[in-house]
């Protein structure tokens, strides 16, 4: 019995030995160690990237107008390029950064990279992105770019935004009708609709509070209306900020489910008809025009005169890896940089040219859905990320205020302790 | 006194046989032992290092200047550490128990083998096997407010107002940790009824001769009869639910706010999105320390228990 005993004994222990190792990988795996997801679909495209005639080109879109739009892209580059092919490649949106990164240290990733413009210094410094200077200055067309689309550091260009992207309020034409309200100018004329739409059974609003930097990016213009800027932290501000948004929750024109919705979800929210409201980008039009059987318009946020929207849009950048930069140059001068390509993205994604020529063709100021987007980069437009924050600290400040508007939105911290616990914060960061 | 020459002739004689036989086992063994060191031990080797050292976006593909302790303490002092290890506490008894009662409950329910039983089977294994990014946002749907859950739950009158699953910070914890459990409980179910096959079903003639209830023989034999994989199985189960990130990252992304933030996800948010890898990493070293201690507790407890 005993050697029986001990047999079992010496038998368990070796196989919670056996659990205890594969804790320690799983553990390890689990935290960090590795990238989730992997590099494989990336990895193996990149392998094959460049000098072989092919631009990989790595973004993270996938609705169906900004698909259409790299694959016409591709087909506008590869017309005249004969024996070129252009290969797009999806890599989800928060997995982009760290891929990218991942591969640089492998010393290999992507000809092209199409990522969010406001975390260029993120790639930069990890030198996955190749300096682009010499062919910028080289570039014809560079005066018609303005300052604020042109990314770079220490006498680097490192990216260049081939449009501008930013938030509108889209509003369900027929709940307003219904309803009997004008579309909003103000904040107040916002809630008075919301409530008036949330007593005839619709819903108010809808938003993103998903605790990252999509989070950050919609709670900007909100946040900014009631006084808030990351240049002079006011606690009181920001206070009022999340305390107005957690009031319409209170009140029912927003879904507390906001919390779980990246910027894609509550625009299909919109789109199936039962919202008045939508704080959304320029780049749904598309979406919109698919999907919504209903008569709907945009105006500019209504966030007075204190409310900034952050002008965002991605980023366009050679990986500093690339096997052929000066093909990838060729791709970007060809498409992204090109008045004609900048007018594809008005077509298919309702994106604003960032070129001065193409921001003046017909086809953007004869846009009745763009021109209120016009109008708001006109008077509340607001550099992305603020250029108080550091470049190496934007990924840190926009999750801590993505974490604390989520919390906020949720109910997880009052507005009060959301505010206090991310001025402690974002003060470390800002400096 | 003739039986002792024989039988070490025996030994004598087989024992050549048995010596390399034993040797080439320690063959067969090379390449799991290769793989482990290449992909466990060097990679938490990494793990450590870079848990002592400052690394960032731009730091990663160069040198790791060494911090020392830097990391373990600035994740402390933010209290981001200890809040995450109570969550994960929180959850990780959740998916334990749920996960090993209604695995028990499984397998007793699925005891026979037969044709029905069988198919149900594999039906789990399938739910068992799908990726959680897949399981994850098939339940996100499933918890939505227009999801069916809540659609069923107003139907039946429950509730007037959507029960908030994934958005409220208490609920959210509960909800994801028990679809971790439900991930779970297939496995659980089937290693528990190989262990109840391996009961005669003589005992439970026998126990059913003496007029044993059913709950009987669940308390009385098969409980017991299944006591050793039990405590093996409790430990695998204890570290599924603490290396818990795919659910979460699919289903809430660490929120609302900060709620569903556990250890593993912390480290996550840190590393690859903060790109703060040290930080990240010290994170991860203190989750694989729980886990450690937690092994090394139930080896000795189990030990004790099978020497007395």
């Amino acid at each position: 019995m005993r050697n029986s005993a001990q047999n079992r004994s010496t038998r368990h222990v070796a196989v919670i030995g056996a659990a205890a190792a594969t804790a320690l990988v799983l553990a390890a795996c689990g935290g960090g160690d590795t990238e989730p997801g992997a590099t494989a679909d990336g990895g193996a495209t990149a392998d094959g990237a460049g000098g072989d005639g092919t631009v990989t080109v790595w973004h993270y879109f996938s609705a169906d107008n900004q698909v259409k739009l790299m694959d016409d892209y591709a087909a506008k580059f590869e017309e005249t390029h004969e024996g070129v092919t252009v290969e797009n490649v999806y890599v989800p949106y928060d997995q982009m950064n760290s891929k990218v990164i991942s591969a640089a240290g492998q010393e290999t990733g992507p000809d092209i990279v199409v990522f969010n413009g406001a975390e260029w210094s993120t790639l930069a410094l990890a030198g996955a992105l190749a300096p682009m200077e010499e062919q910028w200055d080289g570039f014809a067309d560079a005066d018609q770019f303005p300052d604020s689309v042109i990314h770079g550091m220490d006498d680097h260009v490192y990216a260049v935004q081939g449009y501008v992207n930013l938030l509108g309020l889209w509003y369900n034409a027929e709940i307003l009708e219904e309803i009997g309200v004008e579309p909003p100018t103000s904040i107040e004329e916002l809630e008075a609709a919301m409530a008036a739409a949330t007593e005839a059974g619709y819903q108010g609003i809808t938003l993103s509070g998903l605790p990252q930097s999509q989070g950050e990016w919609q709670a900007y213009p909100w946040l900014t209306s009631q006084g808030f800027d990351y240049s002079d932290l006011d606690e009181q501000a920001l206070t009022d900020g999340f305390a107005m948004v957690r009031g319409w929750v209170e009140d029912g024109y927003l879904s507390q489910e906001a919390t779980t919705w990246d910027q894609t979800v509550p625009f299909q929210e919109f789109t199936a008809g039962d919202v008045a409201f939508a704080a959304n980008g320029n780049w749904q039009m598309g979406t919109a025009e698919a999907d919504a059987g209903f008569e709907y318009g945009v105006v500019p946020l209504p966030v007075g005169e204190t409310g900034k929207v952050y002008l965002g849009g991605e980023g366009q950048s050679i990986g500093a890896f690339s096997d052929d930069p000066d093909l990838a140059w060729e791709y970007l001068t060809e498409t992204y940089f090109d008045t004609d390509g900048q007018l594809l993205a008005v077509e298919n994604v309702g994106s604003i040219p960032s070129r001065l020529d193409a921001s003046q063709e017909p086809a953007v100021t004869d846009n009745a859905l763009l021109e209120p987007f016009a109008t708001t980069l006109a008077e509340n437009g607001a550099n992305y990320p603020d250029p108080v924050v550091p470049p190496e600290n934007v990924a840190d400040l926009q999750t801590a205020m993505g974490q604390a508007w989520s919390a906020a939105l949720g109910g997880q911290r009052s507005p009060e302790d959301a505010a206090a616990d991310v001025i402690a914060q974002i003060q470390g960061l800002i400096g | 006194m003739s039986t002792p020459a024989p039988a070490a002739a025996r030994a004598s004689a087989a024992a050549p046989q048995r010596r390399p036989r034993r040797q080439s086992r320690y063959l067969f063994l090379l390449p799991a032992l290769v793989f482990l060191a290449l992909f466990s031990v060097y990679p938490l080797v990494q793990l450590v290092r870079m848990s002592l050292s400052d690394v960032t976006a731009s730091t990663l593909n160069t040198a790791w200047p060494f911090i020392g302790l830097e990391n373990f303490q600035q994740g402390l002092a933010s209290g981001q550490t200890g809040d995450a290890l109570t969550r994960t506490a929180v959850f990780v008894l959740v998916v334990t128990v749920v996960g090993m009662v209604l695995g028990l409950a499984g397998a007793i329910a699925l005891r026979t083998r037969g044709r029905w039983s069988n198919v149900l089977l594999a039906v789990m294994v399938f739910a068992w096997a799908l990726p959680p990014v897949v399981n994850g946002s098939v339940w996100k749907f499933l918890f939505a407010d227009a999801g069916l859950l809540n659609v069923a739950a107003r139907a039946v009158g429950l509730t007037d107002t959507a029960l908030p699953f994934l958005y409220d910070q208490y609920w959210a914890l509960g909800a994801v940790a028990f679809v971790n459990s439900w991930a779970v409980i297939p496995f659980n179910a089937l290693v528990f009824r190989a262990a109840l096959l391996n009961i005669e079903p003589e005992v439970f003639e026998a126990a059913a001769l003496d007029g044993a209830s059913r709950w009987q023989e669940v308390r009385h034999i098969m409980v017991p009869s299944v006591r050793p994989t039990m405590l093996v199985l409790l430990v695998l189960t204890i570290v599924y639910g603490f290396r818990s990130f795919d659910f979460i990252y699919v289903m809430t992304y660490g929120g609302p706010g900060t709620a569903t933030n556990t250890l593993p996800f912390l480290g996550y948010l840190q590393a690859f999105s903060r790109f703060d890898f040290g930080l990240g990493a010290s994170t991860s070293v203190v989750a694989v320390l729980v886990v450690l201690v937690l092994a090394v507790l139930y080896a000795r407890s189990i030990s004790k228990e099978e020497k007395e």
